[in-house]
């Protein structure tokens, strides 16, 4: 094992991952506003309806579109930088991966593909069909990919055998509290990431008094009722995996705390049990990404709680600008605060990759320093590319407003694309 | 169960040469197929509702190497590290074109992500006539090197423009269409060239997979046991999907879709 390749292996990991991560906070949010929103229309038919989910729909398909080409790095960096991992858990945590893609990520790419493409082509009963079958395989996605998660941070159900990790029990696997647990955060998280962006996006309309004044009343209100619950959920899920901390990984907690002797305790009973080594995770890791967290947590509790109660108020919606410009800078809070969770819950787990199993210096392949720099930098460069092509686009589109939207377009000869779309028709201005 | 896993590979990875190999060979030909915005744009509509669904068939063709064969799948991955940056690039390079295309400023941005698309394109083709060129000489961990390998790279991206020039003249209409169908020639039925490419090119995983020692290195019985099971029993709902998603598009195009 060489030290260069490890630091380079864990900041490529670390970087990619946790860009994969934010774009996924905001998809797995997204989908679920746009599904419900369908459906609403398809009930009601009313436009104003259609032109919301046409609208949200074309921000969570950009959002997904450069989402999932990070995805697809992660897909195959385990094997290419982290071949340990697959050598000694592959039994187990091959499984998941394999699941994953299969199961979950095929269904929701061909279902997305029908929804976007086949938007005037198919019956509204089939179309609304489509993306609540993007949306639920969306989520069984993040359950698989937790479910591996979890087996790293927790795992359970295995066995072993000549050296080598073997499943065991698949129930427990699959039930993992580490995973149920971070699951039900994770999603949480991403509801209120969609939350915070709703009400962000439609602020700055408002802000701006653009024409579309009801449009956008609706879709802030929805946005902070959506934000108000989810923050709620987010914070039951996890105090329930702060309590279990303390059973599974007590070093993370120790560290969190700062507790200086219970720190060292447990390194003595570490070293006694898995021999000589540093068994303490970075302290400004751990800690730095928990309170970012936390103080995340707290701004965006004071927003929610006022927030509730403002909404409430036709006037205020309209007219309360300061609010709106709060609302606009609070979009990055969510993003903040589920990048600092998982630095705190993957970093704090150092030095292991399978916790007690598999420390992540044993799992990094056998790459030369020159192949993985250029590897960092080329997928660095690229993922920040992303970022911005992602950032850009949002905040046109999302500028840009409901008017003039791709998504949905009619494109048959015989269809509106010759005339103006009569799900373009705006409301009347009126403040 | 480990002929069982060992066809679920070779299953996915031929499906993605043939499916994947007809957008990514259209997408490698879009500057000389489309000679402006408009035809460029009806041609990168040719494949539009199919790219996403095909993409999936390496996603789900290296899902299957890594929860049956995890340990080959460490082995093979990092042994062709190189390999895997250069097509990975190109494939992100690619995507991101197609997606922000429709989504950007003026003809400038376009024309500029028409290039990601025609420059990822190949990247994607050339890197994996650089695998393919590994895995055939029988070297699977480590990349190749030398004129072997740039020649099986130039000959596995040939194959893929061809292949997409048969799916060309199967969707174009207008004059791209005319332009393709002029080199594939007006002998013989207009699915013939499609079909001939497409059996070429889904003969070149299971060739290379020959030069792999799958057998015996799949993962423990009790992970097979769950997981090839399920697998199998998704597996013919997804192609009944995509089979349905080919139907719904199958005429030629003649407008613009979302891209």
């Amino acid at each position: 094992m060489n030290q260069d390749v490890l630091d380079l292996a864990r900041l490529q990991f670390a970087l990619t991952a946790g860009g994969h991560f934010l774009f996924v906070a905001l998809t797995l949010g997204l989908v679920t506003v746009v599904a419900v929103l369908q459906t609403r229309a398809t009930l009601s038919r009313k436009p104003l309806h259609a032109r919301m989910v046409r609208f949200w729909g074309q921000l969570y398909v950009i959002n997904y579109a450069v989402g999932i080409v990070t995805g697809l790095v992660m897909e195959f960096q385990f094997g290419m930088a982290w071949s340990g991992l697959t050598h000694e858990a592959g039994n187990v945590l091959g499984a998941s991966l394999a699941v994953e893609t299969i199961v979950a990520f095929f269904v929701e790419s061909t279902f997305l593909g029908l929804w976007i493409f086949g938007w005037n082509r198919l019956g509204r009963w089939a179309h609304l069909a489509a993306i609540w079958i993007v949306c639920l395989t969306a989520y069984l996605s993040a359950y698989w990919i937790l479910v591996s998660n979890g087996f790293l941070n927790h795992p359970v159900g295995y066995g072993s055998e000549n050296g080598e990790l073997v499943l065991d029990d698949p129930v427990a696997v699959l039930t993992n509290p580490s995973a149920l647990l971070a699951f039900g955060h994770v999603l949480a998280g991403a509801l209120l990431t969609a939350g915070f962006f709703m009400a962000g996006v439609s602020a700055y309309h408002l802000f701006r008094r653009t024409p579309e004044w009801e449009f956008f009343g609706r879709s802030l209100r929805i946005g902070v009722f959506l934000s108000a619950p989810a923050l709620m959920a987010a914070a039951v899920f996890g105090g329930l995996q702060f309590g279990v901390l303390a059973t599974f990984q007590p070093m993370k907690s120790a560290v969190f705390s700062g507790e200086a002797a219970e720190i060292a305790r447990l390194q003595t009973e570490m070293t006694a049990r898995f021999g000589p080594g540093d068994y303490v995770p970075s302290e400004a890791w751990t800690r730095g990404g928990g309170l970012v967290m936390l103080i995340a947590f707290a701004l965006m509790m004071y927003l929610c709680f006022a927030g509730v109660i403002l909404a409430c108020f036709k006037k205020v919606v309209f007219r309360f600008r300061l609010w709106h410009l709060a609302l606009m800078a609070a979009v990055p809070l969510p993003y903040l605060a589920m990048i600092g969770g998982w630095v705190f819950r993957e970093a704090g787990r150092q030095p292991w990759v399978v916790y007690g199993l598999l420390r992540t210096e044993d799992a990094v392949s056998d790459l030369s320093p020159a192949t993985m720099r250029l590897s960092l930098a080329v997928f660095t460069t690229v993922f920040v590319l992303l970022a911005v092509l992602n950032a850009w686009l949002l905040t046109r589109h999302a500028r840009r407003g409901p008017v003039e939207s791709g998504l949905g377009h009619d494109e048959r000869p015989s269809g509106a694309a010759d005339g103006p779309d009569p799900a373009d028709a705006l409301p009347a201005p009126r403040y | 169960m480990e002929t069982l896993s060992i066809a679920l590979l070779a299953f996915f990875a031929a499906g993605w040469f043939v499916l994947a190999g007809a957008d990514i060979g259209t997408g490698m030909l879009t500057p000389w197929l489309g000679r402006d915005d408009r035809e460029r744009r009806l041609v990168l509509a040719s494949f539009a509702p199919f790219f996403l669904g095909n993409e999936v068939w390496l996603v789900a063709a290296a899902g299957v190497l890594v929860g049956c064969f995890p340990t080959l799948e460490g082995e093979l991955l990092s042994g062709q590290f190189p390999v895997l940056v250069a097509l990975l690039t190109g494939w992100i390079v690619r995507d991101a074109g197609l997606w922000s295309r429709g989504r950007g400023p003026g003809p400038r941005w376009r024309a500029g992500c028409d290039t990601a698309v025609t420059c990822g394109s190949w990247t994607v083709a050339l890197s994996w006539g650089w695998l393919l060129a590994a895995l055939l000489t029988g070297r699977p961990y480590a990349s190749a090197t030398g004129p072997t390998a740039a020649l099986t790279a130039l000959a596995v991206a040939a194959l893929f423009a061809a292949h997409g020039l048969g799916f060309a003249t199967l969707r174009l209409t207008g004059p791209p269409y005319e332009r393709a169908r002029r080199l594939v020639g007006r002998t013989g039925r207009p699915w013939w060239s499609f079909a001939f490419t497409g059996v070429l090119l889904a003969g070149l995983p299971l060739a290379a997979g020959t030069a792999l020692p799958l057998a015996g290195r799949t993962a423990a019985p009790a992970t097979l046991a769950l997981l090839v099971p399920a697998l199998l029993a998704v597996t013919p709902l997804l192609v009944a999907v995509q089979a349905w998603t080919w139907h719904a598009f199958r005429h030629r195009v003649t407008r613009p879709s979302y891209l």
